[in-house]
């Protein structure tokens, strides 16, 4: 108990510090401190025995005495030691150094613990990337969350819009807003100076940007005296034109421009980050000019169309302003003609509830389904740390008794936990940008800002924060376990409390991935069923061709373009088929009007849903030949019909059955309704000439909308509208007709764009935002399922190795493997039962949230659930057999021998 | 052995500087010290003494070196650095005072109780 053998351990580390010579500076100077302490100890209980002999104690009794006076010699050593100013520092080292160590000694334990912490905080960060600015970043205006859009909504344009009738009475008469603004939308204009270029120019009132809170970057806002009619000509421009186009030339203000050949002046630059509220691109803005008084009479007495935006009061809901503004909206409803004023409503809501629709709940969705995901991670990081405690139960038992504290060894955990969380977080942020690469290449166009989709500071920095919780999280579970003294002398005692823990943790990982699997279940159903629904027609070997027709160039009609290109067309090998439409199925935009607005003669018009929509087509005869849809009833359109001084329709099979329900349609007159100002019946009659099977038209997931078709005919040139659709039948791909098509545009007008599609593909891309979401569901349940895996096979393989010498006797005194196989088996058979069943409680539970994101599915389909059990059965089987197989092959002479 | 009393939190650190004040010393002495001159009430436990000793050393406040003991054994001795001299009369002023105080106010309990 002297210093001696410390002497001696010395000496040789001593011999083994020289050989090592250049280390020897940092090693060194830790053990000389050391030995000086060991000797001024020493000297200190030398002195006491001489004392103690001096009084006449025998050498061995006074030695005795001396180290009882002394107390604890270790104790003080280890006290004096810590008074180093350097001591916390050293101590941290050599806590990570002995981490280390460790890790490198298990290598398969600290490789799944990164590996599933990258996992988890990678994942979470790439979709909190994606989402983050759907649901938490503010937008580029001042107190945003004060912002509404404020309109009018109907079935046949469910986002608010303004009409200029209205705007200006409710402008004036308002009171749960501080200011009310509009913008009027953004128009295709050329940039007519040296180098022309196209751009967007919005228009919009004088007090748009100081409503929004937004001030120009340079320069000035409009002045009121420039936003009246036949006011001075002026513009703000975007950062991206400034840049681009005048490379940021401070001396911009004031410059004249020209813009379609008019001269602007430019007064002011808007901020970087300007958006428009609804996020349609914009490179000039000019103040809208609006003459007020002539909004009662314009567009039938209504007004122009338009998008109003305001900021609330302080202290008004947007609950109360949508209240407050009901009676205006009563008042103003006079203009809305009486058929189908029932189908408009007010509408109030967020500026973020505008701009991020329905992305919202699929965003959410993933949000939550990633966090599960980073839920798991942890537990299973925190039953592997656990396992690994079991373990080391001994090793900690004997550090114990050689002197360390409980502090020490707590610290020790938790060094490892977060040396362990800050490598994953390192890989994970790795992990995260790969992933986000992957989420935009492949992510659909519509997600909003999916393309700008940066990890950014604040990203990394919830990354960072989910690592600590998560080492915070493990390492108090892992350091809550008492090391047991108990443990040094038994050598097959078990904590409880440990493997309590790790079986509940097991379960609960078990339990989520039931969650997350149901959810992608019933997802991946709705996917299919959108995929395999019968659209009507038959996009396959159907291209679409579109020419953007400059309008200067056809003052008086389109027509004379499209009935040459047509005929072009039709000579081109390989096309078995050119049609013409005003629109495409299944999505896109389409004409429409109203029940109201359809007069079939010889009936009453029905004052029933007068106010629904209907789809309406111009086509021609062959457009039904190329995408493959029955004519059920009737002839259908010939091509003679073009030319035929009589007007025909074709009638979908839905709005042939409510016009003429239990009738024969073919041959029954119809007339379309002009508002004047009440709906009455044009002149023109036309001849019902065949029934179509339905078609796909209000998007995939969306019911059918009644439909009907006319015919583009050559009698009416002035009817005909610039943007026409080519449906071309071909067998060949499109990249080798396209250059043909362009080749024969070309001859006829040299200057349009011409854009080429196929339809299979734009059918197929109306799937991808929910097959994106199904996909990253199901990665992370497929992630989820297999870390609670590793977390069952762990628990099982410990449960298993822990009763090998039970399992030894059990066979010694004559069981047979089959008797063994349910002592391992019902460990892991109770923590998946109560896992799944918790898990599809749950997901039951939670699956309302789902529906609004299923199509033809229920939230509570049984066969996903059923499914679901059936997989995590299996699953779980197979994680349970295996370490329980090993564990019957247990040799009985082998175990026993080890007791 | 007469009962030995619990020191006070921080006078261990003055009991040190004042011993050390006198002369040059290695640890035992200080114990030693101490011990005489309380008359064996005050005993300083190793346990104690030395990470006091080394603290102080830490701060500054005495300073040490290797030399040979009366009976020609290699000691460590601790010795008063300027600053611990300081610290010293520091100390012993704010002893005096809270000295000063308790007693005070001891003086006025005894009134009370009797």
């Amino acid at each position: 108990m002297s210093g001696d053998p410390h002497h001696g351990a010395d000496a040789t580390a001593g011999r083994r510090r020289r050989m090592l010579g250049l280390f020897a500076n940092w090693f060194s100077r830790r053990p000389r401190a050391q030995r000086e302490l060991d000797d001024e100890l020493a000297f200190h209980l030398e002195q006491s025995i001489r004392l103690h002999q001096a009084a006449g104690m025998s050498p061995g009794e006074a030695r005795r005495q001396a180290l009882l006076d002394f107390g604890g010699v270790e104790q003080a050593r280890e006290e004096t030691w810590r008074q180093r100013p350097s001591w916390l520092v050293e101590s941290i080292l050599q806590d990570i150094r002995y981490a280390a160590r460790g890790f490198l000694r298990n290598l398969a334990f600290t490789v799944t613990v990164l590996l599933t912490l990258a996992l988890g905080i990678g994942a979470t960060s790439a979709v909190f990337s994606v989402v983050d600015r759907i649901l938490f970043r503010n937008l580029p205006y001042s107190h945003d969350d004060r912002l509404v859009s404020v309109g009018l909504v109907q079935s046949l344009e469910t986002q608010e819009f303004m009409l200029g009738g209205f705007f200006y009475e409710w402008r004036d008469n308002q009171r749960p807003f501080s200011s009310l603004t509009f913008e009027r939308g953004t128009n295709d204009c050329n940039l007519t100076d040296v180098n022309p270029i196209h751009l967007q120019c919005g228009f919009v009132a004088q007090n748009f940007l100081p409503t929004l809170g937004i001030t120009p970057m340079l320069g000035r806002n409009f002045l009121p005296e420039e936003d009246l009619p036949h006011g001075p000509a002026v513009a703000m421009i975007s950062d991206g034109l400034w840049l681009s186009r005048f490379n940021r030339d401070p001396g911009i203000l004031n410059r004249a421009i020209s813009l379609d050949d008019h001269s602007v002046r430019i007064v002011g630059v808007l901020p970087r980050d300007f958006e428009m509220p609804r996020l349609q691109p914009v490179d000039i803005v000019l103040p809208a000019q609006m003459d007020v008084a002539a909004q009662h009479t314009v567009n039938s007495g209504i007004g122009y169309p338009m998008w109003a935006f305001a900021r609330l009061k302080p202290g008004v809901s947007i609950a109360a302003a949508r209240l407050q503004m009901q009676p205006l909206y009563l008042h103003t409803q006079q203009w809305i003609p009486a058929e189908i004023r029932n189908d408009f409503h007010l509408q109030v809501r967020s500026m973020r509830d505008r701009q991020m629709q329905d992305a919202y709940r699929a965003a959410w969705l993933l949000l939550g389904g990633v966090l599960a995901v980073l839920v798991i991670a942890c537990a299973n990081v925190a039953s592997l740390f656990s396992a690994r405690g079991a373990a080391r139960e001994r090793e900690q038992a004997v550090r114990a008794a050689l002197g360390a504290s409980r502090g020490r060894l707590i610290r020790q955990t938790m060094t490892e936990a977060w040396m362990l969380a800050i490598a994953g977080a390192v890989v994970g942020c790795v992990l995260a940008e790969i992933l986000l690469q992957v989420f935009i290449a492949f992510g659909p166009a519509g997600l909003p800002f999916l393309a700008k989709a940066r990890l950014d500071l604040r990203v990394i920095a919830f990354t960072v924060a989910i690592s600590i919780l998560c080492a915070i999280f493990f390492g108090i579970l892992a350091s809550l376990e008492k090391p047991r003294s108990l443990a040094l002398a038994a050598r097959l005692v078990s904590s409880r409390t440990r493997a309590r823990l790790r079986r509940a943790l097991v379960a609960v990982q078990i339990a989520i991935s039931a969650v997350l699997l149901s959810s992608a279940g019933l997802l991946l159903k709705s996917l299919s069923n959108l995929e395999n629904q019968s659209l009507g027609m038959e996009p396959r070997d159907v291209i679409t061709v579109h020419v953007a027709l400059n309008p200067e160039h056809y003052p008086k009609t389109y027509m004379g373009f499209y009935l040459r290109a047509e005929t072009a067309l039709r000579q081109l090998p390989g096309i078995s088929g050119v049609a013409m439409s005003s629109s495409l199925p299944p999505d896109g935009w389409h004409n429409g009007m109203r029940y109201a607005e359809i007069f079939v003669v010889g009936k009453p018009p029905s004052p029933q849903s007068a106010g629904d929509p209907i789809t309406s087509r111009v086509v021609t005869p062959d457009y039904f030949r190329v995408l493959h849809i029955p004519i059920v009833r009737g002839a259908g359109f010939i091509e003679a019909d073009r030319n035929s001084p009589n007007h025909f329709l074709i009638l979908s099979q839905l709005l042939a059955s409510r016009l003429f329900p239990g009738e024969d349609p073919i041959g029954r007159h119809i007339q379309f309704g002009t508002f004047n100002p009440y709906f009455v019946a044009d002149p023109t009659i036309f001849t019902v000439a065949g029934v179509a099977g339905n078609v796909k038209n209000a998007g995939l997931a969306a019911q059918n909308e009644p439909e009907f078709y006319t015919l583009g005919i050559s009698r009416d040139p002035e009817a005909w509208s610039g943007h026409h659709f080519f449906l071309l039948e071909t067998s060949l791909p499109a990249s080798v007709v396209a250059p043909w098509i362009r080749a024969q545009i070309a001859q006829i007008d040299a200057t349009a764009p011409v854009e080429i599609r196929s339809l299979s593909q734009d059918v197929n891309e109306l799937g991808d935002r929910p097959r994106f979401a199904t996909a990253l569901l199901g990665f992370f349940a497929f992630c989820g399922l297999l870390m609670a895996v590793i977390g069952l096979y762990g628990v099982i393989a410990y449960v298993a190795s822990q009763r090998t010498q039970e399992i030894g006797v059990r066979m010694a005194l004559g069981a047979t493997r089959l008797n063994i196989l349910p002592l391992i088996a019902a460990e892991g058979v109770r923590m998946v039962t109560l896992g799944g069943v918790l898990g599809l409680g749950v997901a039951l539970a939670l699956s309302r949230v789902m529906q609004s994101l299923l199509f033809q599915v229920s939230p509570r389909d049984p066969e996903i659930y059923v499914a679901v059990a059936v997989l995590l059965a299996l699953v779980a089987l197979a994680a349970t057999l295996i370490p329980a197989r090993s564990a019957m092959r247990v040799d009985p002479v082998e175990a026993l021998r080890r007791e | 052995m007469p009962p030995s009393v619990d020191l006070l939190q921080g006078t261990l650190d003055l009991l040190i500087l004042k011993t050390l004040a006198l002369e040059p010393m290695h640890g035992w002495g200080v114990a030693l010290r101490i011990q005489q001159i309380s008359k064996e009430v005050l005993q300083i436990g190793q346990g104690s003494l030395y990470p006091a000793l080394h603290r102080l050393e830490y701060r500054g406040w005495i300073k040490s070196e290797w030399a040979s003991s009366d009976n020609n054994r290699r000691a460590k001795f601790y010795s008063l650095t300027p600053k611990g001299r300081k610290q010293l009369a520091a100390e012993l002023d704010q002893w005096e005072r809270m000295a000063t105080a308790i007693a005070l106010v001891l003086g006025q309990d005894k009134a009370a109780i009797a």
